[in-house]
């Protein structure tokens, strides 16, 4: 990718990350119900409640609040969450990691597995295996996420008791630093069962990727003289045609990293999960606008970031995309 | 949609479907057809409770002649209309909330239904009744407490006569523990509050190795700061800071950090403070900091929250070498419960500076964020991890310390986890449940060890009239309305059983202050009918209409 084509790429996500703050902002201040209904005592007087909204910045007319907030963006500010009076880039990064390591791990797990059920099932094509295979994976991915994440609860939780049901570490569990707490075995427990949910919801898109891809690479002709030359079918499937078959695994890969970050709302309310998602949902229902904002920025921010990514990356994987 | 005009003939139909005798009905000139009329509810994932209920009362209604619909909207915007938008809505589904300090009638007795409140205080649905304003100013002022509850009952049956709510349920709200972990005779019930409460936190013996008390709450603490309101906040303040008084298990106001409290005339108060008590960071509770801990919430500016708890002081005064005398503005019955085992008692010597350093600037005191939360209280803060926990150890210089080693509150967003986790010991106390209360019962059934203690709540659900819009200004309309409903299927449907049916503001769990006489069991469909005739309504082409003359003044919608 040139370097022009790269500046070009840059400034068209700059502009898309402008364009979502804008709608962020006005589209929180059109939803229905006031921030204020969660902390004004009806005893309050008028002059305690005009308080309030100075406090909140709600007195300002809304271009203002709009232009202030754009300043403050540019500061590196998303505001002061309204329900619990932090900032909330301090709120969203404390819980970033949280979800960073269930997205990274249940992605790991989908696309380690799906690559290889993917290639496996290419060279099995036609078979009995073949045939159950298909609609089993098919049929995990249209499972709705809670309801699969309730089952893996009762089974490996409520009845076997091997993994705890909720909450990243064990209660009153105590780290010596973040690092410490983030490759503990009590996390990687707590991890296990949300991750494992969510690995089972994505593995269908990289298993159906690669199998289709797999398929097409199989009838190239350097498949068919690596066979002239008596290599061993494994040898083929594995080291030369599943090589060629990875490109748009690793691209899905890089996009399914932005989507997660954003996906995990149900998975994180079904296991307690201290991450972003679960912070939006108490934005949103609270009326909490910084927060709100600033968390679905974030998301969208990570889409918008990895749409870019996967762009460069293609392109230098792939001279030709970037040439047209 | 063209309406056809009403003809005498229908009118008189109508007149007769209801059961009038010629006289009573006003055939010849009904006034207006009463507008579709809205309740508002929350929506049901939110509160299946409340929306069945609603739906449960708009079908009573509907067989009135009423054009009525369920307007769903979310919490906070329900808030905003019901509080900040007073002549905008119908009717509205609500609760209140049981809290410890209601535990004294005073609080909902009088500021529901105080003329003084209508306009922009809590009574939201602007109930103006001066003889109601006598009886509340009354028991507010009365420190006989026979009399001041005879003054209360007469306060319920007004309501009841004039009903401005119709009054549903009081909740029983159900709760469990692990009974191989705490000995059951240690875990007490609260009226009103259930047995999540200060007492048995104090109380609760651990029967063998585990000692950690590990409870669960659906949502995330918002503040634990001691002069900021947040429902689930204050089971934690409650436990780190202590207050002048508690309410007891019986919802009585008895001494606490007060040796004793008494009444010396019917405006002050003297406080004998008790000795040799120390705050977590060691230092001794002054009569200093007791006297701070009542003036800070004073600036109105810095602590709009709690600044109703203590409007009423005019002075606080340090007396004696371990006496506070507080004068008051005006009689208050309700001072022992709504302020002095309210306020929680703040270390001066953390506070003062941090007050003086927010003086001049927009920042409130009960949004600053102290870390290091110094109370004197039976627990001491350790940490508070959000989303994910509070952690709290024993103080074992606390003059009664806790039996418990550490307290632990987890947050946990999923009901039926919540109840896995009971099960395998995750928790091993449900200090609240929002999902269906036969969950909790089943496992129960199923593991022995859980036991469940259901308590009747001090809070209550009801529907509010908009008695600032017609046809909810007229009193015999409301009743008429109020008595088509019947509590009984009320709190055997929605509730799923988990409910008593509720005629007044004074929950029947506080049987001292509650008028039994207060409840309209409802359900006579056939008696509403007849009141609505009384009055002069009339039904045309199946709608009911305004009594003769009256004219619709809202327009629908």
């Amino acid at each position: 990718m040139s370097a022009k084509a790269l500046l070009l790429r840059l400034g068209q996500t700059v502009f898309i990350l402008w364009v979502v703050t804008t709608l962020l902002f006005f589209l929180f201040r059109m939803m229905p119900g006031s921030p204020l209904a969660a902390y004004i005592d009806p005893s309050m007087t008028e002059e305690q409640q005009a308080i309030l909204l100075h406090q909140f910045g709600l007195d300002k007319p809304v271009w203002v609040q709009y232009g202030l907030y754009l300043l403050n963006m540019a500061q590196g500010s998303l505001g002061v969450s309204f329900i619990y009076k932090e900032s909330v880039g301090s709120i969203l990064i404390q819980a970033l990691p949280n979800t960073l390591f269930l997205t990274l791990t249940s992605l790991l797990i989908a696309y380690a597995f799906g690559t290889l059920m993917g290639a496996f099932l290419a060279a099995r094509r036609g078979t009995w295996l073949e045939t159950v295979t298909l609609p089993a994976i098919l049929a995990t991915r249209a499972l709705p996420e809670f309801w699969l994440g309730m089952v893996l609860l009762a089974i490996f939780s409520f009845s076997l008791g091997w993994f705890p049901a909720g909450g990243a570490t064990s209660p009153g569990a105590s780290f010596p630093s973040a690092f410490a707490r983030y490759t503990s075995l009590d996390y990687l427990r707590h991890l296990m069962l949300p991750a494992l949910t969510l690995a089972i919801f994505l593995q269908g898109l990289p298993t159906l990727l690669m199998r289709s891809n797999m398929l097409e690479v199989l009838q190239e002709e350097f498949v068919v003289m690596s066979r002239i030359k008596g290599l061993s079918e494994w040898s083929i499937i594995m080291r030369h045609a599943a090589r060629n078959a990875l490109l748009p695994v690793a691209t899905a890969l890089a996009l399914g990293i932005g989507s997660s970050i954003g996906g995990n709302v149900v998975v994180e309310s079904v296991f307690s999960w201290p991450g972003l998602g679960r912070r939006l949902v108490e934005a949103v229902s609270g009326s909490d606008y910084p927060l709100a904002q600033g968390a679905f920025l974030m998301i969208a921010a990570a889409q918008i970031v990895m749409n870019c990514v996967a762009d460069v990356v293609y392109a230098t994987l792939d001279p030709r995309v970037g040439r047209r | 949609m063209k309406r056809t005009p009403p003809t005498r003939r229908t009118v008189l139909a109508s007149a007769a479907a209801l059961g009038l005798t010629g006289s009573q009905a006003k055939a010849d000139a009904p006034g207006d057809a009463i507008r579709p009329l809205v309740l508002v509810c929350k929506p049901q994932a939110t509160d299946p409770a409340q929306y069945q209920a609603a739906q449960l009362c708009l079908q009573e209604w509907r067989k009135l002649g009423l054009k009525i619909s369920v307007q769903v909207v979310p919490a906070t915007q329900q808030s905003t209309l019901v509080w900040m938008n007073r002549t905008k809505w119908d009717m509205t589904t609500w609760e209140m909330v049981g809290r410890p300090e209601r535990s004294d009638p005073d609080e909902l007795t009088y500021s529901l239904f105080s003329s003084s409140l209508a306009d922009n205080g809590y009574d939201f649905v602007g109930y103006k009744n001066p003889a109601y304003d006598k009886l509340a100013d009354a028991q507010r002022a009365e420190e006989d407490r026979d009399k001041r509850a005879v003054l209360v009952k007469q306060a319920q049956m007004l309501i009841k006569q004039d009903q401005p709510y119709v009054y549903l349920v009081y909740p029983r709200r159900s709760m469990a523990f692990n009974s191989e972990v705490w000995d059951q005779a240690t875990i007490v019930e609260e009226a009103g509050i259930g047995i999540r409460n200060f007492w048995t936190f104090l109380q609760a013996r651990p029967l063998g190795e585990q000692k950690d008390m590990i409870l669960n709450t659906p949502q995330p603490l918002s503040s634990l700061h001691p002069v900021h309101m947040d429902a689930i906040g204050s089971w934690v303040s409650d436990l780190i800071f202590d207050h002048l008084m508690r309410v007891d298990i019986h919802g009585n106001p008895v001494p606490w950090a007060a040796e004793s409290v008494r009444w010396v005339d019917p405006v002050t108060v003297e406080a004998v403070i008790r000795d040799g008590m120390k705050f977590h960071d060691d230092t001794p509770v002054t009569l200093e900091d007791i006297q701070y801990s009542f003036q800070m919430p004073m600036d109105k500016n810095k602590t709009p929250q709690f600044y109703p708890n203590v409007a009423n002081i005019a002075s606080v005064d340090i007396t004696g070498p371990r006496t506070i005398t507080f004068k008051l503005k005006a009689p208050q019955s309700s001072f022992f419960t709504s302020t002095l085992s309210k306020m929680s008692i703040i270390p001066k010597h953390v506070w003062k500076p941090i007050a003086d350093k927010l003086a001049g600037t927009n920042q409130l005191i009960e949004d600053y964020k102290e870390p290091n939360l110094i109370g004197s209280g039976p627990f001491k803060f350790v940490h508070w991890r959000d989303p994910e926990e509070v952690m709290l150890a024993r103080f074992d210089g606390h003059w009664t310390p806790p039996k418990l080693d550490r307290w632990i509150l987890r947050t946990v967003s999923n009901q039926e986890a919540t109840l896995g986790m009971l099960r395998n010991n995750e928790i091993n106390f449900l200090a609240i449940f929002t999902g269906d209360p036969q969950n909790v019962a089943a496992l129960a059934k199923e593991i022995p060890k859980i036991k469940v203690v259901t308590t009747t709540d001090l809070g209550f659900q009801f529907i509010a009239f908009n008695l600032r819009r017609p046809p909810y200004d007229d009193t015999a309309f409301r009743v008429a309305l109020s008595t088509a409903v019947n509590r009984k299927i009320m709190a055997a449907a929605a509730w799923n059983g988990f409910a008593e049916p509720a005629g007044s503001c004074v929950s029947s769990a506080l049987p001292f202050w509650h008028a039994d006489d207060s409840l309209l069991m409802g359900g006579d469909l056939a008696q509403a009918k007849k009141l609505l005739a009384d009055a002069g309504y009339t039904l045309s082409g199946g709608q009911l209409h305004y009594p003769a003359g009256r004219k619709e003044e809202i327009s629908a919608g």
